[in-house]
């Protein structure tokens, strides 16, 4: 054991803490989301609300699109971070039940970047351009909610008049959605 | 077949304990007792010093399942007296077909205890102390009296933390600070034994890119076009469970919910006309269940302990040396294949690349002349810091809305919002690494 | 009351059996078929010296279930036993260490069946048809190397795996005898293995069904959605088409032409999933289905042209496929298709035109199998089962063939041969990762014991002297077997007529002399973590050899425990 400690002294010396603390340390989740948040760019559109500002893995986005088809609505997305972040992805979930082809009615989102994709380099930024993309660009060949997404697919007219009554507090095809109206 | 004939009993030399000398431990003795081929002799000196070693250090072991039990049964056959063992689950009967230190009847039984009253009872030698718990609910005091830990765990969080907390407890001034932290892992005829010198050589955190994400599917895909059987137990398991029974707790032990998501899973492949799904499989898909067998964790135990006895003894080059191998990669299924290779440190590891520096503060002072001070510091120069403990978020500069939440704390005295000694993380959007700085008041 | 209606839970179905529940981390690896024949199994371990790798081989073993198990063993469990050996207990000393150590072993498996018999090996192997009831033997070393040979002969005869290990200090090294044609079907490929998917050569069935997917697909006729998901090996049909159609006829070969390929898929669309698949397994994916060496020396091998009326399935099975692969220069089609990004229907669809295919192939192969069994008289009780020949074609490109060779049994006063591998072995000794040198260091260390031992006599046992066992023959004995050791390196130059020169010479020299020097300390005591990682490294290939699945080490595998690595030697 001795032979530790003399290599150890033989590498450079730092002038690093001294002394034992007792107290808990900064998790390396919470390093990498603290740095993350740093470097998070949020347009006007977008803004983040944490119930518990000491909790910073946990946390709400609110996205409002001021361009295409969901123009004009408030969208809550609801972010859970592990310790195991960033060898395990956020969760990320729609609060409100809403019409879309890639986010069924449970408010899972099928973005890539969330399951099948994700990697320990990816971070938060990605994951909210991401969110920001599903909404100017809905996708209609990976879609969760099926019905939306054929909508889309065969009439996109139809489609845009779906969107603007669901997100008015309409239904659609006998499913009722939230009202995410501003 | 059997014997018919007993030798004439031998009269045991005590009752039992061996108290008269170290005739039990001979082999291990004869070896430590002459200079081998890889030893230094400024650093091993044959004989007293490397026995006493053994006998002295106290070790813990993390977990005691299908690596835990062969750690244990290792080390104390190895001459360790002193072992602690932490465990937080109980038995099941998956695992009596590697777990030797288990039987029928102990099913149901919490791992760490019955694992260490086994040992002990055929070791009678070993004193071994379990705790069955969550590493996460012991303190720096606790982890400081060990002086190497082994780990046999199969998650990965838990590498990380038992990992930060060894490399942070790490005191320049306190040789005994230094715990080495021997970890090893197993998937079927596959495992890997890596030997960390925290601060010294690469760590977990380092080395976190050797675990493979789990491979997952796309939720669409599950969702709308599922091809294989695993799509549709993933659907039952993820959507349909959601949507029909939000309510309860899914139980990955309970035979019902497990047969309700593979009756789910079942109709719904046979709606697509795909073939394959079953009651094994399903449970296999939703408890991600890893194969697991003796022989392989049988390697990757012993070649754990191996280091640790190594490490302690001195009495022959070590997995860990920085600059040299610290990594062994095993894999059996195709004849037997080691690649034992030096995994690099990184500099902008979050866990070892930046250790917490000191910082005097005047606890008079507030939180916002801190941040001031930290735009001017040389090393950082950060003109818009996020600053937080491992409880608190102290200023956030960004996003807005922390920022907003947070401002107040600016005007605050440093004593109402950090304790003499209290690390905080300190990071800025403009810079890859995050400080850390360890509060010392004047 | 009775008219209540409680919630009934649905009734529970396919839930596994208690013994599938114990054993479930196991059977996801070998199967049902891997668990019948470790339960059908006998094993024999003829224990010696400290004996503690034999004893954690059988720990490996009896937890998943081998059938049963035998100790020959005539030691008495003295106190050093008690330090290194987990099946031992306080109250075992002085009793027979096979009976204890079957004892404590059996706690761990109320399934398995354990024996000890506790007279001396030599009479035992002196006796008839000794080895008959086993199906695998372990020997442990220190033996006397007269014996080890008898042992040897009876293993060739029976045809019985037979493992000869070391376990001294921080070293350890096992040699497997198999039978001298030992073929393994089911190897367990890596799941990152590429199957034949036969793009290069599509039949019919699968041309059609990638002109259908992909009509339309240049005329832009196809919507985004449809686009997105034509499955990427109809889409690499396509564009094979249309290079075929720009360069004379001819395929995407060499690694210029498929880089140049993979630009025209990638014309096809920037960035959908399905095109990204496609482009990524041009390199992989478009080469000819040649054999690889392992395959072609199965269907070269006297047993697969020599067939006769008792040729075991596996040549009669080989010789058939050989067949099939003179007639259409491609092996049997395996009929697996990768996950890819497709719509539902069209990958059922895709997956049923290659399980057509290979079972047209298949059916083929059994006819080959049938006619092979009429020309060679094979009687009806012998006939070849048809999901054999079913699997044999599923596996056909991961076949594996080993060639057991005999153990290289040191004799007194004899020169160490390596005979058809000193060329080989002697190249391992400039190789700087090679355990060659260890491997040298445990023949000088068998040298040693065969010249040194007393003559079998006295009380019906033979005392063998492990070097460094005594309290002062540490220097001596590291000497002398360094010295033997060296003896054997320069033969095994000589007889590979090579020249080693220096300072390579004496670095090689200088390395030997290290292991023999760390084996003496030792004093042939075994170190429980090694013997315990060689017990494990045992256990897996005896697990290999009875369930005939994965690929087993040929034959010999050599343990490090200072440099924490492992080595295998053909020897």
């Amino acid at each position: 054991m001795l032979k530790i400690w003399s290599m150890k002294q033989q590498q450079q010396k730092s002038d690093a803490a001294s002394g034992q603390t007792k107290k808990k340390k900064v998790t390396a989740a919470q390093l990498r989301v603290q740095k993350d948040l740093s470097e998070l760019a949020l347009p006007g559109t977008m803004k983040t609300v944490f119930p518990n500002p000491d909790d910073i893995l946990n946390f709400t986005l609110t996205l409002t699109p001021d361009e295409g088809l969901y123009k004009g609505g408030v969208f809550n997305f609801t972010f859970a971070i592990t310790q195991n972040f960033p060898h395990e992805p956020p969760k990320v979930k729609c609060k409100e039940k809403i019409y879309h082809p890639n986010i069924d009615l449970e408010g899972n989102v099928c973005l890539n970047i969330l399951r099948e994709d994700w990697k320990p380099v990816l971070n938060l930024n990605a994951v909210i351009v991401g969110l920001q993309f599903l909404f100017l660009e809905p996708n209609a060949s990976d879609p969760l909610n099926k019905d939306a997404a054929n909508d889309l697919m065969t009439d996109r007219d139809r489609f845009k008049r779906n969107v603007r009554s669901a997100m008015a507090g309409g239904a659609v095809k006998g499913e009722t959605f939230d009202r995410v109206m501003k | 077949m059997a014997a018919t004939m007993q030798p004439e009993a031998v009269a045991p030399t005590t009752n039992g304990h061996n108290s008269s000398g170290r005739a039990r431990w001979k082999y291990m003795d004869t070896l430590l007792s002459r200079p081998g081929a890889y030893t230094d002799p400024d650093d091993f000196v044959p004989g007293a010093v490397p026995i006493g070693n053994v006998e002295q250090s106290h070790v813990l072991v993390i977990g005691a399942g299908g690596l835990g039990c062969e750690i244990l049964k290792n080390l104390a056959l190895s001459g360790f007296k002193k072992i602690d063992v932490i465990d937080m689950d109980t038995i099941d009967v998956s695992n009596l077909n590697r777990q030797f230190l288990f039987r029928e009847k102990d099913v149901g039984k919490p791992k760490a205890s019955v694992a260490a009253e086994f040992v002990m009872q055929r070791v009678p030698s070993c004193k071994i102390t379990p705790y069955v718990g969550k590493i996460q609910d012991k303190d720096e005091d606790y982890y400081m009296q060990f002086n190497v830990v082994v780990c046999g765990l199969d998650s990965i969080e838990a590498r990380r933390w038992i990992n930060a907390t060894l490399v942070g407890m790490v005191d320049e001034n306190n040789p005994d600070s230094l715990k080495p932290l021997i970890d090893g892992g197993t998937e079927g005829f596959k495992g890997q034994s890596r030997v960390i010198l925290p601060t010294m050589t690469s760590c977990i955190e380092c080395q976190l890119d050797m675990h493979a994400p789990r491979a997952a599917v796309p939720l669409c895909t599950l969702a709308t076009i599922p091809r294989q059987p695993q799509h549709c137990i993933e659907w039952a398991h993820i959507i349909k469970w959601e949507e029909e029974r939000k309510d309860l707790v899914l139980d990955t032990d309970d035979p019902e919910h497990i047969t309700w998501l593979y009756e789910k899973a079942l109709s719904r492949a046979q709606e697509y006309n795909i073939s394959g799904v079953t009651y094994s499989m399903t449970q296999g898909v939703v408890k991600n269940i890893i194969p697991a067998i003796a022989s392989t964790n049988a390697i990757v135990a012993a070649s754990s302990c191996n280091e640790a006895f190594k490490i302690v003894t001195s009495s022959a080059t070590f997995l860990g040396n920085p600059g040299l191998n610290n990594y062994m990669l095993y894999t059996g299924d195709s004849g037997v294949y080691t690649y034992t290779f030096e995994h690099q440190k990184k500099d902008d590891c979050p866990v070892c690349g930046n250790l917490p520096k000191d910082m005097l503060l005047n606890p008079e002072s507030t939180l916002g002349e801190l941040v001031e001070s930290l735009a001017e510091r040389p090393e950082s120069q950060l003109k818009k810091p996020n600053l937080r403990t491992e409880e608190k978020t102290l200023y956030y500069s960004a996003p807005a809305s922390l920022e907003e939440s947070t401002r107040p704390n600016l005007k605050r005295k440093l004593r109402e919002l950090l304790a003499d000694g209290e690390d905080f993380a300190v990071s800025d959007g403009a810079f890859d690494i995050t400080f850390r700085y360890t509060v010392r008041y004047t | 009351m009775a008219t209540d209606v409680q919630y009934v839970p649905p009734p529970l179905q396919d839930i596994p059996t208690a013994k599938e529940k114990k054993y479930d981390r196991q059977l996801r690896l070998w199967g049902a078929s891997g668990q019948i024949a470790l339960e059908e199994t006998h094993i024999l371990l003829i224990n010696n010296g400290p004996g503690v790798t034999g004893v954690e081989t059988l720990k490996n073993l009896v937890l998943p279930g081998v059938g049963q198990f035998t100790i020959l063993d005539s030691t008495v469990v003295s106190e050093a036993d008690l330090g290194v050996n987990f099946f031992l207990e306080d109250a075992s000393l002085g009793k027979f260490r096979a009976a204890e150590t079957v004892r404590l072993l059996m706690e761990l498996n109320p399934g398995v069946q354990g024996y000890a018999v506790t007279e001396p090996l030599e009479t035992f192997i002196a006796q008839d048809n000794v080895f008959a009831p086993y199906n695998l033997i372990l020997v442990t070393a220190p033996i006397d190397p007269t014996v080890l040979a008898q042992i040897q002969t009876h293993a060739q005869t029976l045809q019985i795996p037979t493992f000869y290990i070391h376990c001294v200090g921080y070293y350890s090294a096992f040699s497997v005898l198999l039978p001298p044609a030992f073929p393994i079907v089911d190897t367990h490929p890596d799941q990152t293995a590429t199957t034949d998917l036969r793009l290069l050569k599509p039949w019919p069935a699968l041309v059609q069904f990638a002109k259908e997917k992909t009509a339309g697909l240049e005329e832009g006729k196809l919507n985004a959605q449809e686009k997105a998901h034509v499955p990427w090996v109809c889409l690499l049909l396509h564009y094979l088409e249309q290079w075929k159609e720009e360069h004379d006829g001819k395929l995407p070969e060499s690694y210029p032409e498929k880089t140049e390929f993979r630009k025209l898929v990638r014309s096809g669309d920037p960035h959908e999933e399905n095109f990204d698949e496609a482009c990524a397994a041009v390199l992989k994916s478009l080469n000819p289905p040649t054999p690889d060496s392992s395959v072609r020396e199965i269907f070269n091998a006297p047993e697969t042209q020599n067939l006769d009326a008792t040729s075991p399935p596996f040549w009669v099975i080989a010789n058939a496929i050989h067949q099939f692969y003179t007639t259409h220069k491609q092996l049997p089609l395996p009929g697996a298709v990768p996950d890819m990004k497709a719509q539902s229907a069209d990958y059922i669809k895709l997956q049923n035109i290659y399980k057509t295919k290979a079972r047209e192939d298949c059916a083929e192969v059994l006819e080959n199998v049938r006619k092979l069994e009429k020309n060679t008289s094979r009687s009806p009780k012998l006939a070849i089962d048809n999901k054999e020949v079913e699997n044999f074609c599923k596996g056909a490109a991961h076949i594996h063939l080993v060639r057991g060779r005999p153990f290289q049994v040191v004799q007194a006063g004899q020169p160490v041969r390596f005979g058809d591998r000193a060329k080989a072995m002697a190249m391992e000794l400039t190789m700087p990762e090679s355990l060659i040198g260890l491997h040298i260091a445990f023949l000088a260390w068998d040298e040693y014991i065969a010249t040194h031992s007393s003559p079998a006599s006295e009380a019906g046992g033979q005392a063998l002297k492990v070097p460094g066992s005594g309290v002062d023959d540490f220097e001596s004995d590291t000497e002398k077997v360094t010295g033997i050791a060296h003896t054997i390196l320069d033969g095994l130059i000589k007889e590979a007529g090579t020249f080693v020169e220096d300072p390579e010479y004496s670095d090689v020299k200088a390395k030997v002399g290290e292991f023999c020097l760390e084996i003496v300390r030792a004093g042939g005591g075994e170190l429980h973590n090694i013997a315990s990682l060689t017990g494990g490294l045992v256990a897996q290939e005896v697990i290999k050899a009875i369930t005939r699945q994965y690929v087993p080490v040929d034959n010999t595998c050599l343990f490090d425990g200072v440099a924490s690595r492992t080595g295998v030697l053909r020897i």
